[in-house]
């Protein structure tokens, strides 16, 4: 009865005020109006307080939150009564009182509630109110919304309005944005929420991941593992090498002979030779590779120059990457502890890229780890699938090295870092995955797998960044230099811990062992290394401070 | 500040004793910004040896430095290392002979047959 009250009462209200502003706009001073307000006070004061008193008693009877804008209409009724009618007044009363729905939509089932609805609207503006009686609100205030840009007169009257507004855009906008919407972080509860359209009140929180979808973060996209593909290349691989013992010798025999021979090079040319042959079934692969780090890593602006080429390049990367990855995983599985650390170390050493430029301290190289690092940290994660991983990658080895390393025993941790450093294109999460599916099935691979093999892809970014070009030899110089220092880092690190009574590399080893190479000095700390090259996910996961979560205890 | 100096001086004494000695042995000549660049390589590398073993030393939750830190100082040069091995090694069975003798001279002094059955267990 109410509702048909004000429905009837809804064109006279308009008409009402479109009579006084033509009336009374010309002429300000309120007392002049006097006279002819209570002129058409009188018809318009009872329907006037008579649908304030029924508002009023609706909403009463309607929702007990209500007290404040109870207490505003009896503020209003009251003043509408004491007060001289006068046409502004009553523009104000009708204003803040009358219901939000028009002629234009006049089966909106107008409510005489909207508006105080809306004002509690403005003081609930948390999750925690009750979502059943929002639930009721929404779709009356859909349409009031409409037509509020209209009226915005007095202040109050405009908070009401923006937020209605905002509302209406936001459910608008709310069903288009939760298709590329998966996750966002921060907003899981909105999302859920809204997805309801139960939700009004957390808009603070809502329109920055409902209009912007692209800033949200996705869980990368992984793709599957081909084993057989990569035992194939395995196979071919292994009928390609023709020594299956070359590994051993060449490892045991350097560490002696290098270090007081004064012609280092003398003997290994014979050894190496077949190595360059094993590069060569993979050049076109390895190419690929260096390519698509060139394209990645000289910077995030030439991530739009490569949009085709990545796709081209995951698909042969990914068979490149297939075989080593199960490659080192292999020897891994086929060795164990200290006795099988030196043939793993090669591809082991793999996984200290970043420390070995660093250390290398050639100008070109800290470009290339300084492009690298920025190029990393630049680029969201929702850009192409190859940054992310080369992001991850990079991060991974500190990672791997550092923290995870040490809850595994030292075959995991070799194997780990191994598939880490071997899978630069894998997201890291999948590689964990990965770990467990791999020793099983390659128990019966062979052991000679070429681990120069691993290290051509750093001669191959050696080469990219020393922006000359250089001979075949040079290269084949870098990468045993390589070798014999991932061999001589993994060797420290085996050491250090064994010097703390351990048997797991810790991250006071890997401290230990950049304090030796002085990249952590007393000015630099491991910290702020980490800070400065890894992306941002990872000081959280490194840095006690940024794990601690505020709570953070002096050392006693 | 002075304390380096003077040390730095005896250093670069030391240093230029040996050098005499290598070139009276090879008849070689040295000059002395030679000996003076040893010397100063010399202790600049000490200096660095003393941080690295204050390192090792920490890093295995140890406030004195140990002859084990020494060992995994010196194993980057294989002939250094082992010298240094065997020294500490016989370094070892120095003490440990001269600490069976002390007992046993301690032993006999005071309680004879229960030490005695002792030192025969021990060896």
């Amino acid at each position: 009865m109410a509702d048909g009250d004000i429905s009837d009462n809804e064109p006279t209200t308009r008409t009402l005020l479109r009579r006084v502003l033509d009336t009374e706009a010309p002429r300000t001073p309120r007392r002049r109006q006097s006279t002819r307000a209570g002129v058409q006070r009188t018809p318009l004061g009872t329907p006037f307080s008579m649908r304030l008193r029924s508002q009023t008693k609706t909403t009463a009877g309607r929702q007990p939150h209500r007290a404040r804008s109870i207490g505003r209409l009896a503020h209003i009724q009251t003043r509408g009564q004491l007060k001289e009618q006068t046409p502004r007044t009553l523009l104000e009363n009708i204003l803040l009182t009358a219901p939000e729905s028009s002629m234009v939509m006049p089966e909106s089932a107008v409510k005489p509630v909207p508006a105080p609805q809306v004002v509690q609207v403005v003081q609930f503006s948390r999750r925690e109110s009750s979502p059943g009686s929002l639930e009721l609100q929404l779709p009356e205030l859909n349409a009031p919304t409409t037509l509020a840009p209209g009226r915005l007169t007095s202040g109050r009257r405009k908070k009401r309005l923006r937020l209605s507004e905002f509302q209406q855009g936001m459910d608008q906008e709310l069903p288009l944005s939760q298709g590329p919407v998966t996750e966002p972080p921060g907003n899981t509860g909105a999302s859920s929420l809204s997805s309801s359209l139960n939700l009004t009140f957390a808009t603070p929180l809502l329109p920055q991941s409902v209009q912007r979808p692209g800033l949200a973060r996705r869980p990368p996209t992984r793709r599957a593992v081909d084993v057989g593909i990569f035992l194939q290349d395995l196979q071919d691989t292994s009928v390609a090498t023709a020594f299956p013992g070359d590994r051993t010798p060449v490892a045991t025999l350097p560490t002696d002979t290098v270090l007081e021979d004064t012609q280092p090079f003398s003997q290994p040319l014979i050894g190496r030779s077949p190595s360059v042959h094993h590069s060569l079934p993979y050049p076109s692969l390895s190419a690929e590779r260096t390519v698509s780090r060139r394209t990645r890593s000289s910077g995030p602006g030439l991530q739009n120059n490569s949009p085709g080429k990545p796709a081209q390049l995951l698909a042969g990367k990914a068979e490149e990457v297939d075989a080593l990855a199960m490659r080192f995983p292999n020897t891994s599985s086929g060795t164990s502890g200290v006795d099988g650390l030196e043939p793993l170390l090669g591809g082991v050493g793999e996984e200290v890229e970043e420390r070995m430029e660093e250390s290398m301290s050639l100008s070109e190289v800290k470009e290339a780890t300084g492009a690298q690092a920025s190029a990393r940290a630049e680029e969201p994660e929702a850009h192409t699938e190859v940054a992310e991983a080369e992001g991850s990658w990079g991060a991974i080895e500190e990672k791997e090295l550092e923290g995870s390393s040490g809850d595994k025993d030292t075959e995991g941790r070799t194997a780990r870092p191994e598939l880490a450093s071997s899978t630069p294109e894998f997201p890291r999460a999948r590689q964990l995955e990965f770990l467990e599916p791999a020793p099983p099935t390659s128990t019966a691979v062979l052991r000679q797998d070429p681990y120069k093999m691993g290290l051509s892809h750093y001669a191959k970014l050696f080469s990219f960044y020393a922006k000359m070009p250089m001979e075949k030899k040079a290269l084949e110089m870098v990468e045993k230099c390589l070798d014999k220092y991932f061999q001589r880092l993994c060797d420290d690190l085996d050491v250090f811990a064994a010097h703390a009574g351990r048997k797991t590399v810790r991250l006071e080893d890997l401290e230990l062992l950049m304090r030796r190479q002085g990249l952590v000095t007393d000015r630099v700390s491991l910290h702020v290394l980490v800070e400065q090259h890894l992306p941002l996910e990872y000081r959280q996961l490194l840095i006690p401070c940024a794990f601690s979560g505020n709570t953070v205890f002096p050392a006693q | 500040m002075d304390f380096k100096k003077r040390l730095k001086a005896a250093v670069h004494y030391t240093v230029g004793c040996l050098c005499e000695e290598v070139a009276s042995d090879k008849e070689v000549q040295l000059s002395r910004q030679t000996i003076a660049a040893i010397s100063e390589v010399t202790f600049r590398q000490c200096e660095s040896f003393a941080k690295d073993l204050e390192m090792f030393a920490r890093h295995a939750k140890r406030s004195t430095i140990n002859t084990e830190d020494v060992k995994l100082l010196a194993r980057r040069s294989n002939s250094l290392l082992k010298y240094i091995t065997e020294k500490s090694e016989e370094f070892n069975v120095e003490r440990k002979t001269k600490k069976k003798k002390k007992l046993e001279d301690e032993n006999k002094d005071s309680l004879e047959p229960a030490e005695a059955g002792g030192v025969g267990s021990e060896n």
